[in-house]
């Protein structure tokens, strides 16, 4: 594949200090590897599954969008490639989650903390306000490099975290380490954040809907720094949106979830071109671009079903225009390859 | 001029603050036919909010004049928002989980608008306001139940059904669909239009979405720093932008 990471990244990693697990990148392995992956929480001794179930894997320097609606589980599979699933109560509850050569499935806050930031850069949802406005942004330039817990003097620390700076191409950047986060607009705040989840130059950027706030042409300059930082330091990305636009602007696979569920999953112009699954359709079609004027646009009726309430069959089926008998039976359909792509929808071959 | 519902000329809004006077709006002019739409775009701090503001009574004009069916309804001249004229021209807002009250039952947030605008028995009112909000999509058991269990789209109809309670003359809708998934606002722009139709309203459409103007209106204003860059036919601005921001702003939408 042509998206294979620099050989930098792996030998970087491998000099850190410590006895810290070591971060593979094996450019035949996938980097990150989710199979049939669940998420969810114990409600009134049962099983609630936030995530089910979602099969994925990304070799290094890989590009992956995931698309859905809210609620849809975008943001909690997310959370579980960071360990931080257990800040919000829930949990890893079947399949298995593989990255950068460790099984995490299982593990604890010990486990994921010599990993974490090395592993993969996060930049949650919402990001704008996730500087802490009373810390310069060097504080928390210096706190995401891991100063105090890796062997690093405060001098070298203080170079690096300049030179974050420049790789997100803030200007006036010397000024920029000594401000507070009112100081910025909203677009340089992204940049920070985006600079503070590159601090341990980790092989994989997972970005939650990096410019929903943002204006159209910030939205621009971050989208194509994104593309810029990617051929630079060959690093992967995951990119969360819900606008189909941008994830196809930085992505070459897209991941359509569904009620917690992959529905369609494959190369993004294959998808772009050829949707097999009636959501991912309706979706594309619902798009703004596509509309014409004094026309209705393709809208999806009703709503999307709440964690919990996840109808009998395919989950879609209630709101699906194609749906048939056997498509309100049994359970979720699993992926299977139609057309080239991934999709869970047994009527697939009919989709138009 | 005859014949526009609303006509805005050399609108001026200034906040002024303890240390600066901020120029949000710095001469705008706007005439809007019956049942026509006109686009409002810009980035952050352009402005284009507080036109919005502006046109339903919220911030008074600095200088300049609103008139909308004729009357002068907010300007140099007038003193405040002209009352009678209010009922005209209502509003939209951004947020749905902002703007309605987390508190109150959907149906007590349109039954209440009703109440406040027309004189009529409380079952008369709370028929009618069953009756918008079935028109916007809304059961009568969500009506009744929380606000809680409903989704942004789904809010985004009760602050529709309220806005048209008084039978308004004008909405100004300002970035009615951003916090909403695509599906969901591809089915609120279906309803505005809808409704659009079925009511003759005039509708002021506030986005930063090149695609939803382009979609949705017949006139834009493009908006920057509080000055008007261009102004004209959407198609002819959106195709051939003489300016070079409106150029930029084109650039960087995505298909």
């Amino acid at each position: 594949m042509a998206e294979l990471p620099g050989a930098g990244l792996a030998t970087a990693q491998a000099a850190a200090p410590g006895t810290d697990p070591q971060i593979v990148v094996d450019p035949r392995k996938p980097y990150l590897d989710v199979d049939h992956l669940q998420i969810g929480l114990q409600r009134d001794g049962l099983p609630l599954h936030i995530v089910d179930t979602v099969t994925v894997s990304l070799l290094p320097g890989a590009s992956l969008g995931i698309v859905g609606e809210s609620g849809s589980g975008k943001t909690m599979l997310c959370r579980s490639f960071t360990g931080t699933l257990g800040r919000y109560g829930v949990g890893i509850t079947g399949g298995r989650l593989s990255i950068a050569g460790h099984d995490l499935t299982n593990a604890r806050e010990k486990d994921w903390r010599p990993i974490r930031g090395r592993a993969v850069g996060y930049v949650p949802q919402s990001s704008l306000a996730g500087l802490n406005p009373v810390l310069t942004v060097e504080t928390q330039l210096l706190e995401a490099l891991g100063l105090g817990s890796r062997t690093l003097t405060k001098a070298q620390a203080r170079i690096e975290a300049r030179q974050l700076l420049d790789m997100v191409k803030i200007p006036r950047a010397d000024a920029v380490l000594h401000e507070r986060s009112h100081q910025l607009s909203g677009g340089m705040r992204q940049r920070v954040m985006i600079a503070a989840a590159l601090a341990l130059r980790p092989p994989l950027l997972v970005l939650d809907e990096p410019t929903t706030a943002l204006d159209v042409t910030v939205q621009y300059e971050i989208l194509v720094l994104i593309r810029q930082l990617r051929e630079e330091l060959g690093m992967g990305l995951i990119l969360v949106s819900h606008d189909l636009a941008v994830v196809e602007f930085l992505c070459s696979q897209v991941m359509t979830m569904y009620a917690g569920a992959t529905v369609e999953i494959g190369a993004s112009e294959n998808i772009r071109s050829r949707p097999r699954h009636p959501y991912t359709n309706a979706l594309l079609h619902s798009r703004l671009g596509m509309a014409e004027r004094g026309k209705d646009l393709v809208a999806i009726p009703g709503e999307s079903p709440a964690v919990g309430a996840w109808p009998e069959g395919c989950r879609f089926w209630p709101r699906c225009s194609s749906a048939a008998d056997a498509c309100r039976t049994g359970a979720q359909p699993a992926p299977r390859l139609v057309d080239g792509h991934l999709t869970a929808c047994i009527r697939a071959e009919d989709v138009t | 001029m005859a014949g526009n519902l609303i006509e805005v000329t050399d609108l001026h809004v200034t906040y002024r603050t303890a240390s600066t006077d901020v120029l949000a709006v710095r001469g705008l002019n706007l005439t809007v036919g019956a049942g026509q739409s006109t686009g409002i775009v810009g980035e952050s701090g352009s402005g284009k909010s507080t036109v919005a503001k502006a046109l339903v009574g919220l911030v008074p004009p600095t200088s300049g004049s609103i008139r909308i069916d004729g009357d002068l309804v907010a300007g140099e001249r007038a003193k405040g928002y002209h009352r009678g004229s209010r009922w005209k021209v209502q509003m939209i807002f951004q947020d749905p989980y902002g703007s309605l009250d987390p508190r109150q039952q959907p149906l007590d947030a349109v039954l209440e608008a009703i109440q406040h605008w027309r004189k009529l028995s409380k079952a008369q009112a709370r028929t009618e306001a069953l009756d918008l909000l079935k028109s916007v999509g809304i059961t009568e058991r969500q009506a009744t139940s929380g606000l809680r269990a409903l989704s942004g789209g789904q809010r985004q109809r009760i602050s529709i059904a309220r806005a048209l309670a008084p039978s308004p003359q004008v909405l100004v809708a300002d970035e009615p669909t951003s916090s909403l998934d695509q599906s969901a606002q591809a089915a609120i722009l279906n309803l505005l239009r809808r409704i659009q139709a079925e009511r003759g309203l005039s509708v002021i459409f506030i986005s930063h979405d090149l695609g939803l103007v382009r979609y949705l209106t017949e006139d834009v204003i493009v908006m920057k720093d509080g000055f008007v860059v261009e102004q004209g036919p959407t198609d002819q601005v959106l195709h051939h932008p003489t300016q070079e921001y409106t150029q930029r702003l084109i650039a960087s939408a995505l298909a």
